[in-house]
C-alpha cells in the first residue's frame, strides 16, 4: 500500500503504546510517592507514640 | 502473592501481544480498501470493547460498595475506572489515527468515537469529583452514584447519537470492510483481546493496592492527629 | 397522597423563596440574553441558516441558562445549615428531591418561555404554526435537563466547587435529551416532516422516565448515605 498508510499505522501503534506506556509510568511515580507518604506517616504516628510515653 | 500474579499476567500477556504483533504484520494480509491501516484495528476494538466493558465491571463494583459499605469495593471500583478511561484514550486515539487515514482528518463525528468521547467525559467528570471529596465514605458514595448514571447513560448516548448519524450521514470507521472480516483476520483480534485484558487486570491490582495504601495513610494520619 | 402533598409542599417553599428573592431567575434571563447577543456576534448567517441551526442554538441557551437556577437549587439550603434541618425532617430525600425538581422544573421553564419570544424576534425566526408541539418539546426536554441537574446538584452541594463542576458533570449526561430537543425543535421551526423523527419524541420520553426512577431511588443515598 502507499507509504503514507504504513507511517499512519506504526503512528497509531505507536501511539497506543505511547499511552499504556505513560499511563504505567503514572502508576509507577504514584507508587513511590505514596510508599514515601506512608513511610512519613508511619514515622510520625511512632513519634507520637514516644512522645506520649 | 499478589506480586506474583501481577507479574505472571504482565508477562503472559506480553507474550501473547508479541506473538499476536508477528501475526499482524506478517501473516495478514492488507484488507482490500483500507490497506495497512486497517491493522490499528487489532489495537482499537480490544481496547474499546475492554474499556467498555470494565466501565460496567466497576459499575457493579460500585453497587457492591453501596451494598456491602465495604471502602476495599470502591478502591476496586475506582481502579477499575482508571484503566478502563486509559484505555478508552487509547481507543479514541487509534480511532482518530484510523480516520486520519480513512477519510483524510483527524476527526469527523463518527458515532463510535464521538460516543467514546462522551464516556470520556462523563468519567473525567467521575474522578473530579472523586478528588474534591476528602472523606473516603462520600467520596465512595457519591462515586457509586455517579458510576451508575453514567453507565445507564452511556446506552442512551450511544443510541441517540447513532441515530442522529442515521439521519446526518457522515464517515463511519467501518470494522468489517464489506461483509464479515475473513476468518485468518479475525483471530488475533480476540487473541490481543485476551492480552489486554490480562494486562488491564494487572494494571488494576497494582491500582488497588495503592487505593488501599492511601487508605491506610489517611486512617494512620488521622490517629497521629489525634493526640 | 402524602408523598404528594409533602413533595409540593417543598416545591412551594423553594417557588415562594424565588419570587421574592427573583435572584436566580433574574441571574438566568440575564444569562440567556447575553447568550443570544454573544451569538449575534458568532456567526453572520443567511435568514435559512438561521433557522436551520434555532433549534440548536435555542436548547444551547437553555440548558446553559438552566445551569444557573439548578446550582442554587440545593447550595441555597446551605445557609443557617437548612440542609441538615430539611434532612433532619420526616421529609424523605426522594420527596426533597422531587419538590425541588418541580420547583426548578417551573423557573426554568419561565426562563425558556422569556427566552424564546426574544430569540424569535433577535433572530427573524418566524414560530411555527406547531407552536403547541414546541412547547411540548420544551416541557419535555426541561423536565430531563431538571432531573440530572437537581441529581448532580444534590451530589455537588458540599463541594467547594460546586459551581464548577456542575456544568461539567451533567452536560455529557444530558447528551442524548439534548440531542433529541435539538432535533425536533429543528424539525419543528423548519417546518420537516415529524412522522420519521418520531424516535427523538421516544428517546425524550425514555430519557425522563429512566434517570426519573433512577434518580428517585438513589437520592436517599447521596442526600443522607
Amino acid at each position: 500500500m502507499s507509504p503514507q498508510n504504513y507511517n499512519f499505522m506504526f503512528y497509531g501503534f505507536t501511539a497506543a503504546w505511547l499511552i499504556l506506556i505513560l499511563y504505567v509510568i503514572s502508576i509507577a511515580l504514584r507508587e513511590k510517592k505514596l510508599r514515601q507518604e506512608l513511610d512519613r506517616v508511619k514515622r510520625m504516628v511512632e513519634e507520637g507514640e514516644q512522645a506520649k510515653h | 502473592m499478589r506480586l506474583k500474579i501481577i507479574l505472571t499476567l504482565t508477562l503472559i500477556a506480553g507474550l501473547i501481544l508479541a506473538w499476536n504483533l508477528r501475526r499482524i504484520f506478517l501473516q495478514v494480509p492488507d484488507e482490500a480498501n483500507q490497506g495497512a491501516i486497517f491493522r490499528i484495528i487489532y489495537f482499537h476494538v480490544p481496547a474499546a470493547i475492554t474499556s467498555f466493558t470494565g466501565f460496567y465491571i466497576g459499575m457493579f463494583s460500585a453497587v457492591g460498595y453501596l451494598i456491602k459499605k465495604d471502602l476495599r469495593l470502591d478502591s476496586i471500583a475506582a481502579s477499575i475506572n482508571e484503566v478502563s478511561l486509559a484505555f478508552a484514550s487509547i481507543t479514541l486515539v487509534t480511532g482518530s489515527i484510523w480516520g486520519r487515514i480513512i477519510w483524510g482528518i483527524w476527526w469527523t463525528w463518527d458515532p463510535r468515537l464521538t460516543s467514546y468521547f462522551v464516556c470520556l467525559l462523563i468519567y473525567f467528570g467521575y474522578f473530579m469529583l472523586r478528588r474534591a471529596i476528602e472523606d473516603p465514605n462520600a467520596r465512595a458514595r457519591l462515586s457509586a452514584v455517579l458510576s451508575i448514571f453514567a453507565c445507564v447513560d452511556i446506552v442512551l448516548v450511544w443510541k441517540s447519537i447513532e441515530w442522529f448519524r442515521t439521519q446526518h450521514p457522515g464517515p463511519v470507521l467501518e470494522i468489517r470492510g464489506g461483509g464479515g472480516m475473513a476468518p485468518g483476520m479475525e483471530a488475533p483480534l480476540w487473541w490481543n483481546f485476551l492480552a489486554l485484558v490480562m494486562l488491564a487486570a494487572a494494571l488494576i491490582l497494582i491500582r488497588t493496592r495503592q487505593e488501599a495504601m492511601k487508605l491506610e495513610i489517611d486512617a494512620l494520619r488521622r490517629h497521629a492527629h489525634a493526640f | 397522597m402524602k408523598f404528594l402533598r409533602q413533595t409540593l409542599a417543598i416545591a412551594a417553599k423553594d417557588l415562594r423563596s424565588e419570587i421574592r428573592g427573583k435572584e436566580a431567575v433574574n441571574a438566568s434571563v440575564s444569562f440567556a440574553l447575553v447568550i443570544l447577543l454573544l451569538f449575534s456576534f458568532a456567526f453572520d448567517l443567511e435568514p435559512e441558516q438561521i433557522r436551520d441551526i434555532a433549534g440548536g442554538l435555542l436548547w444551547l441557551i437553555f440548558a446553559f441558562a438552566g445551569t444557573l437556577i439548578l446550582n442554587r437549587s440545593f447550595a441555597r439550603e446551605l445557609v443557617n445549615d437548612c440542609l441538615d434541618a430539611l434532612l433532619a425532617s420526616p421529609v424523605s430525600g426522594a420527596q426533597l428531591f422531587f419538590g425541588k425538581c418541580l420547583a426548578n422544573y417551573v423557573l426554568i421553564i419561565i426562563v425558556e418561555c422569556v427566552s424564546l419570544p426574544v430569540f424569535a424576534i433577535f433572530y427573524d425566526v418566524r414560530l411555527p404554526q406547531r407552536l403547541a408541539l414546541l412547547f411540548l418539546v420544551m416541557l419535555l426536554g426541561t423536565w430531563g435537563i431538571t432531573v440530572i441537574g437537581t441529581m448532580f446538584s444534590a451530589m455537588t452541594v458540599n463541594l467547594r466547587l460546586r459551581e464548577l463542576m456542575l456544568p461539567t458533570l451533567i452536560y455529557p449526561m444530558l447528551i442524548p435529551a439534548l440531542i433529541g430537543a435539538i432535533q425536533l425543535s429543528r424539525v419543528l421551526i423548519t417546518g420537516g416532516p415529524l412522522a420519521e423523527n418520531f424516535i427523538w419524541f421516544r428517546i425524550l420520553v425514555a430519557f425522563n422516565v429512566i434517570f426519573t426512577i433512577l434518580a428517585l431511588a438513589l437520592v436517599e443515598i447521596v442526600l443522607v448515605g
